[in-house]
């Protein structure tokens, strides 16, 4: 991924329409997705990517307006594989996962969903705004996180699956004392 | 929370330098409002603060904002590429003249009445100056208020204290292992890119000591890593090794060592090439078969070099990540966390160096994690209204003898797992603490991190 200024790569207006039935589809996945995450099914939801998937969280940066970036080209919070997704998923499995047991509370919401067709047959990037609710313990604070996706959805037998995402938090600096949940 | 005004010194730091020697600390200085403003009163306006890589300014007018407590510091490169670190304040009505973390500047142009100063922190242009000042301003007298800044290996601290001992003096010898860290070859480390930033409710303090050789916290914290098969060492040798402080000054390192490992193991053959080239024989004797090494530059910045991979049971790659613990207030940290790599390694192994990094650290990172769930937790606890009179346990090592033969300075000792050097650490952090401003900081007053027992069994 290139680093970019995100207010200035709006979608063109009047994108190549793409199928209302294509998109309600979409939609019906992602909510389901996000359910299979806030419910901890952690292996169902590993199953929902492409094995060739990467999952990306690039590093925020408050910069001047005319700057050439403030989505860092290089640094990542994340950078995964569906193999190093696998490990992070493994290590909350073993009874040593600390930052998760007890089990953070979270809800996914999404809104405001674009689909553009992908670059390849059968693929769409579908970007959309992440608003992420933490709850954790008894604590009365909580973590709000908001961002917005751009995913690569890929058509397969087994329906719908996610070939790649990015996440870019609006926060340069982040309110939170750890991401031991999934963005 | 909002930062406080000190109120004095707190009953239980004047009783913490008895008990310290004996192996007991206070819980409460782990999160206390009062020890927050005293720390920014006797500890940060005095110490050596890091504010940054020099890599991370390369250009002439580069810049970052960095902090030391609730100061916001601009640290820029000048035309002539020297560095100079600014006071992010204007002179006229304290504005703040630099707006984002990074960028590069010929020249700061305050938003309020437009005071300009140039990236050297000259005054150089005032509105209506003829008109409205007339003879009377001096813009020589109303540059941007200097920071202090002296570098070592590429890093760059400053102080707020003009009559600081010099940066070479104030790491007293630890240089000797920070270049483990940083000089992995001719060209030295840099940033791999900009650091991962977040806040958390935990005293900077205990991450401090954390990465000042925190061996014992490895096997219980990081148990998940045994357990899937990520570590070269296993639980029962994780423990050997050096730990090792310089004496009255706080910085501590611990170096695990694992039986049979090759010489530099984990290292790309560049860096090892890199490493003899660079390194004293005395340095290689005490690297060469450490497995990983984690240390404390008092008070808040910290290095670790260790081996992970990006699936199990891999031969793993020795990272190194860079840490500042910034104070943002009573129990709240900011953390910066970098990731340095070898400067004249390829790309593709500073790549692979940053993509292991970033499974392991960083607030999404498979270690961090757990630390700072351990470390909120902890300070919570430490805030409650018992923890002032209540002593935690720092007894390890009370009694053993430094090694004598050891080939680097300070006290070393064997293994890598005990609390000396956290001792010390504390030792150094309390002795400025009971030094009121104004008075020198007298190292020889830090108290004893050990005393062994002699032939006679008399301590």
């Amino acid at each position: 991924m290139e680093g970019s200024r995100q207010p200035g790569t709006p979608p063109a207006v009047g994108h190549t329409y793409v199928p209302i039935p294509i998109r309600m589809s979409i939609e019906d996945f992602l909510y389901y997705e996000a359910g299979v995450l806030d419910d901890q099914a952690y292996e169902a939801w590993l199953e929902l990517f492409t094995e060739d998937m990467r999952y990306e969280v690039p590093v925020r940066v408050t910069r001047e307006r005319n700057a050439e970036w403030d989505v860092s080209p290089t640094a990542r919070i994340i950078h995964d594989s569906k193999d190093m997704l696998r490990v992070r998923i493994s290590r909350l499995k073993t009874e040593y996962a600390w930052a998760e047991d007890p089990p953070s509370r979270t809800r996914h919401f999404l809104s405001n969903v674009q689909v553009l067709p992908g670059e390849n047959d059968g693929e769409y990037q579908v970007r959309y705004n992440l608003l992420i609710y933490r709850s954790r313990g008894e604590l009365p604070r909580y973590d709000l996180l908001s961002g917005k996706r751009r995913d690569v959805l890929r058509e397969t037998p087994d329906g719908w699956r996610i070939a790649s995402r990015e996440v870019i938090l609006d926060q340069s600096v982040l309110a939170v004392h750890n991401l031991s949940f999934f963005l | 929370m909002q930062p406080t005004n000190a109120t004095g010194v707190p009953d239980f730091l004047e009783r913490m330098r008895e008990t310290l020697p004996e192996g007991r600390v206070p819980a409460k200085i782990f999160n206390d409002p009062n020890v927050y403003a005293l720390e920014r009163e006797r500890v940060f306006s005095r110490a050596w603060a890091f504010l940054a890589h020099e890599s991370e300014i390369p250009h002439p007018g580069d810049y970052v904002l960095r902090w030391i407590t609730d100061n916001s510091v601009i640290v820029i490169r000048d035309e002539h590429g020297q560095i100079h670190a600014h006071l992010n304040r204007c002179t006229h009505r304290g504005n703040q003249v630099c707006k984002a973390e990074m960028g590069n500047a010929s020249h700061f142009r305050c938003s309020y009445h437009g005071w300009t100063f140039k990236n050297t922190g000259e005054l150089m242009g005032v509105p209506y100056y003829r008109e409205v000042y007339k003879e009377s301003l001096n813009r020589s007298e109303w540059g941007l208020r200097a920071v202090r800044v002296e570098t070592y290996a590429g890093l760059v601290f400053g102080t707020l204290d003009p009559d600081a001992e010099t940066l070479q003096e104030y790491l007293g010898g630890f240089q000797f292992y920070l270049d483990f860290f940083l000089k992995p070859g001719p060209g030295g480390t840099e940033v791999y890119g900009p650091p991962e930033r977040w806040i958390a409710d935990a005293d900077w303090k205990i991450c401090a000591e954390n990465f000042g050789g925190d061996g014992y916290h490895t096997p219980v914290t990081h148990q998940f890593g045994f357990h899937l098969g990520f570590y070269p060492s296993s639980g029962t040798t994780h423990f050997m090794g050096y730990a090792v402080h310089m004496p009255g000054r706080g910085h501590t390192i611990g170096i695990g060592h694992t039986p049979g490992l090759p010489p530099f193991s984990g290292f790309p053959q560049e860096v090892v090439d890199g490493m003899h080239a660079t390194l004293s024989p005395e340095q290689i004797a005490v690297f060469k078969d450490a497995r990983m090494a984690v240390g404390t530059v008092f008070p808040n910045l910290s290095f670790l070099t260790q081996p992970f991979s990006l699936t199990p049971k891999q031969t793993g790659v020795k990272f190194c990540t860079m840490r500042l613990w910034h104070p943002r207030g009573p129990g709240q940290i900011e953390m910066f966390s970098w990731c340095l790599v070898p400067k004249d390694a390829p790309q593709s192994v500073k790549d692979e160096l940053y993509r292991v990094y970033n499974l392991a650290f960083g607030p999404a990172g498979t270690f961090e994690q757990d630390d700072f769930e351990n470390w909120t937790n902890l300070s919570r606890q430490n805030g409650g209204s018992t923890a002032a009179d209540f002593d935690l346990a720092y007894f390890q090592g009370l009694d053993w003898e430094p090694l004598q033969d050891f080939p680097g300075p300070g006290h070393a000792f064997t293994p890598y797992v005990t609390e000396i050097g956290f001792r010390n650490l504390w030792g150094t952090w309390l002795n400025y603490m009971l030094t009121p401003v104004g008075q020198q900081v007298d190292r020889s007053r830090v108290p004893p991190a050990f005393h062994p027992v002699d032939a006679k069994g008399q301590p």
